[in-house]
């Protein structure tokens, strides 16, 4: 069978030496679902953009049908049939769902400079609801809706202005684990009626269990295409990876010591009255590692803001080590916490500074070895001799000390900010999605380093959206649901499923 | 660094090429009128000299700028921290009479003091009440100029003169000339060299540069974001300060009307051209000032007239920051297609 779309020979540099496609050649078939799966910074997301006319390719063919086809811009791609959902959701939150659908390509009144016929475009709407059975209500408001409702008015869009062909990029990240099902059903609906599903995705059970055929890529390159019935999950994160990758936790059992952390009724009240964190207690000790799950934006991030002291809390008390920190600056709480931040280019690192300028960090105001006169000017000489002996001990890969941090891979630059957290010596560990956006042999090895504070008995307390991260390496998991711990659980006798429905609906119902 | 040097040369050639331009269509001959420019700013000794000093309140109010910048607050206050550097070093200067080892430091200090005291209003206003520093610098020149010009007209005027200013300060108060040399050329070389000793080498100096670049980052690393704001504030007031007092203890040695010209905006356009680099400031700082000198000469020996500098200074400014930003996309690009080319072959 031929194919419906193929790309030949894609090449795509980023400016200035970023190899983000190396020279790949696929094909795909129509009603297919073609997953492409690869770590982050495969190459799979950049690939299907090169695609959709998002982003120009330095060369290579893109064929339709057989014949050449050059999209400069998306609207190009859409004309052509394909259309693309991509990861952060875009859409009008104020609209209703059938605005946001029709936006763009409404059903006018009267010509040019006509009204927009509302009926008109409701039923349109309704119609492909009830087409593709996406049990939406049309008249819904977007900010109402949920995550998984949101990402099938995405897809309505592009079925709306009749796309053959649904790129999807990662679609699954943002939902839950019961979410998940649904959406696939309601792909492999699609497929059966004839859309072409391209489906990236780094999770390898989804992908199996979705598509037909599955293309690996690596550092820009494909590796394979597999049909879904001739491979499993291991011989697809060989190809992935370019080895073997053992999927089973590596925590020993490691007494827990002391407590160190301790929240008492910690709430955040915001001035409308909603409680963002409503009377959380909580404790960590030594030696332990104490997971907190929840879908983002449950209290986590008011939960990180009070320990760091960038908000106060409304109410309630923090301790480490038995002494209260509410009241402590900055500086004085970081002689005592340790932190990795989800967002590095915000709040880990500063990406225009050196690597040094970015290692020596909070260490040059805690260890009088990094300055002289008093304070007054920095030690360099022992700044770089610092430098080089974090970058070798967390094997960061760097051109020179010199260079900017932005320069470093996205690993690298989470070893560097991990490796100056770790050495800072603190009791406690505050770690908020630590591995978000890494490739899986850096997480591995992030994951690795957090068993070592264990064992180094530090208390570590890991924020994580990631479940399956979680079960790895926690000793107690946490559930964050509306501002509330509505679940603690030790990691062994609990699972994903449990997990996961309290997530999602804060507590049990049988 | 190859290629900052690079793109800063290639900004130069071609604003003196647009420029060149610019005085074709108004029928000037370019090449004698910058053979002239050049002859009047860098042709021996007393125009390079002059040249020198001109440079002095350019470079010290475009330090000011580029620290403030790269370190964070908008600080914007150039204009009315020098005019009050320069009047606390006149007040001086015609009250207080000591030999010149100790006046003259004493009325560098009160310079200092004066514009320091001006940023550090703005920089007040900003704490106590949070109100943007970027806003309150703009006002307080305004108040610093009033302000001047109604000291000069009346409380502190020279009765002899004809146009408002104060009377000369103490004799012991002028910056010596050092042969052909004013003095006031090797303090600015001094303030340049501390300044980036501070900048790069000191822990302020450290939390200064990362909380410009970052300073979410910088609060949570411990540093002390409150405390730097301010001591930024009042070191580039300090500075323009400085430029102040050097004004008029180099120059004319009183306060008149117009002192503070354009020096503090033309160095606030500096420290734009330099991307807040502090050599870079000097040397742009220099430029600048040699275009400003020759242009008096050039308007004696040739009938273009001498605003053609001011013309030629915002050519430049629009395309050095042009042809930096520019260059950085092109090499980047240029490196990506060869890489491409290698692997599609």
């Amino acid at each position: 069978m031929d194919d419906f779309i193929s790309l030949e020979h894609m090449v795509k540099v980023y400016p200035p030496r970023v190899l983000a496609v190396d020279n790949v050649s696929v094909g795909f078939q129509k009603g297919e679902i073609h997953s492409i799966v690869g770590e982050n910074g495969a190459g799979k997301s950049t690939l299907m953009k090169l695609l959709y006319g998002l982003v120009p390719f330095d060369s290579g063919v893109v064929k339709i049908n057989g014949a050449a086809v050059h999209f400069r811009k998306p609207g190009d791609a859409i004309a052509m049939g394909i259309g693309m959902v991509h990861q952060e959701i875009e859409l009008i939150s104020q609209y209703t769902v059938w605005e946001n659908v029709v936006l763009g390509a409404e059903p006018v009144r009267g010509g040019i400079g006509g009204t927009l016929d509302s009926a008109r475009a409701i039923e349109l709407v309704r119609r492909k609801i009830d087409e593709f059975q996406f049990n939406l209500d049309p008249s819904a408001q977007v900010e109402r809706i949920s995550v998984a409702a949101l990402q099938k008015v995405e897809i309505l869009k592009l079925l709306y202005r009749n796309v053959s062909v649904l790129i999807l990029d990662e679609p699954t990240s943002v939902l839950t684990p019961q979410e998940i099902p649904q959406l696939f059903a309601e792909l492999k609906r699609l497929r059966d009626k004839g859309t072409t599903i391209l489906f990236i995705s780094h999770r390898l059970d989804e992908v199996l269990e979705l598509s037909d055929r599955i293309t690996v890529m690596r550092r820009g390159k494909k590796i394979a295409t597999v049909a879904a019935s001739e491979t499993d999950k291991e011989a697809l994160a060989e190809m992935m990876i370019g080895r073997q990758v053992i999927f089973t936790s590596k925590r020993t059992p490691h007494p827990r010591g002391d407590r160190v952390f301790e929240a008492k009724g910690l709430s955040v009240t915001r001035h409308d009255g909603l409680k963002l964190l409503d009377n959380v207690s909580f404790s960590v000790h030594a030696g332990e590692i104490v997971g907190i799950a929840g879908v983002e934006g449950n209290g986590q991030f008011e939960l990180v803001n009070s320990v760091m002291g960038l908000a106060a809390p409304t109410s309630g008390s923090i301790t480490v080590n038995g002494g209260e920190i509410t009241k402590l600056s900055i500086l004085e709480r970081r002689k005592l916490i340790s932190f990795v931040p989800q967002d590095r280019g915000k709040m880990g690192a500063s990406l225009p500074a050196s690597i040094l300028d970015n290692a020596i960090m909070t260490h040059h105001r805690l260890e009088p070895r990094f300055s002289a006169w008093r304070g007054l000017v920095l030690n360099y000489r022992n700044a770089r001799a610092f430098t080089d002996t974090l970058a070798k001990r967390f094997s960061v890969q760097m051109a020179s000390r010199q260079s900017p941090f932005r320069s470093l891979s996205g690993g690298n630059q989470q070893k560097l900010i991990l490796g100056r957290e770790f050495l800072l010596s603190t009791p406690f560990f505050l770690m908020d999605q630590p591995t978000r956006g890494l490739d899986v042999g850096s997480i591995e090895y992030v994951h690795g380093e957090i068993l070592s504070m264990r064992e180094a008995n530090r208390a570590v307390l890991l924020i994580s959206a990631d479940l399956e991260e979680l079960f790895l390496i926690a000793d107690r998991i946490l559930v964050m649901h509306r501002g509330r711990i509505v679940a603690d659980l030790v990691a062994e006798q609990t699972n994903i499923e449990e997990v996961g429905r309290y997530m999602l609906e804060g507590k049990i119902t049988a | 660094m190859t290629r900052r040097i690079l793109s800063g040369v290639l900004g130069v050639v071609i604003a003196l090429v647009v420029g060149a331009i610019i005085m074709l269509i108004e029928g000037y001959e370019p090449l004698a009128t910058y053979g002239a420019l050049a002859q009047f700013s860098l042709g021996g000794i007393g125009p390079l000299t002059t040249t020198l000093k001109n440079s002095v309140p350019l470079v010290l109010t475009g330090l000011s700028a580029a620290i403030a910048f790269a370190s964070g607050p908008v600080n914007l206050g150039q204009p009315g921290q020098l005019v009050f550097g320069a009047l606390a070093a006149t007040l001086g200067g015609l009250y207080i009479s000591l030999p010149p080892v100790l006046e003259i430091p004493l009325l560098l200090l009160l310079a200092i003091a004066g514009g320091a005291l001006w940023s550090g209003l703005a920089g007040l206003m900003k704490q106590a009440f949070g109100m943007s520093e970027f806003i309150v610098t703009l006002m307080l020149n305004m108040i610093a100029d009033f302000f001047t010009a109604w000291v000069i007209a009346y409380p502190l005027m020279d009765r002899k003169a004809f146009s408002p200013m104060t009377p000369p300060i103490a004799r012991s108060g002028w910056m010596p000339d050092i042969g052909p040399l004013n003095s006031s050329v090797l303090l600015m070389l001094a303030a340049v060299v501390v300044m980036w000793f501070v900048f790069q080498r000191w822990r302020a100096g450290y939390e200064w540069r990362i909380t410009g670049q970052n300073s979410l980052f910088a609060r949570l690393g411990g540093c002390d974001v409150r405390g730097n704001f301010m001591a930024v504030m009042l070191v580039t007031g300090a500075l323009a300060g400085l430029a102040g007092g050097l004004v008029v203890m180099g120059g004319p040695h009183r306060f008149l009307k117009g002192l503070g010209a354009n020096y503090a905006w033309d160095g606030i356009m500096i420290a734009i051209m330099a991307n807040n680099g502090l050599v870079e400031t000097l040397i742009y700082g220099v430029f600048v000032a040699a275009i400003q000198t020759g242009a008096l000469g050039m308007e004696l020996i040739t009938n273009v007239p001498s605003e053609i500098a001011q013309v030629l200074q915002a050519v430049l400014v629009l395309v050095i920051v042009a042809t930096r930003e520019y260059a950085a996309v092109v090499f980047d690009r240029l490196a990506a297609r060869r890489q491409a080319r290698e692997r599609a072959a």
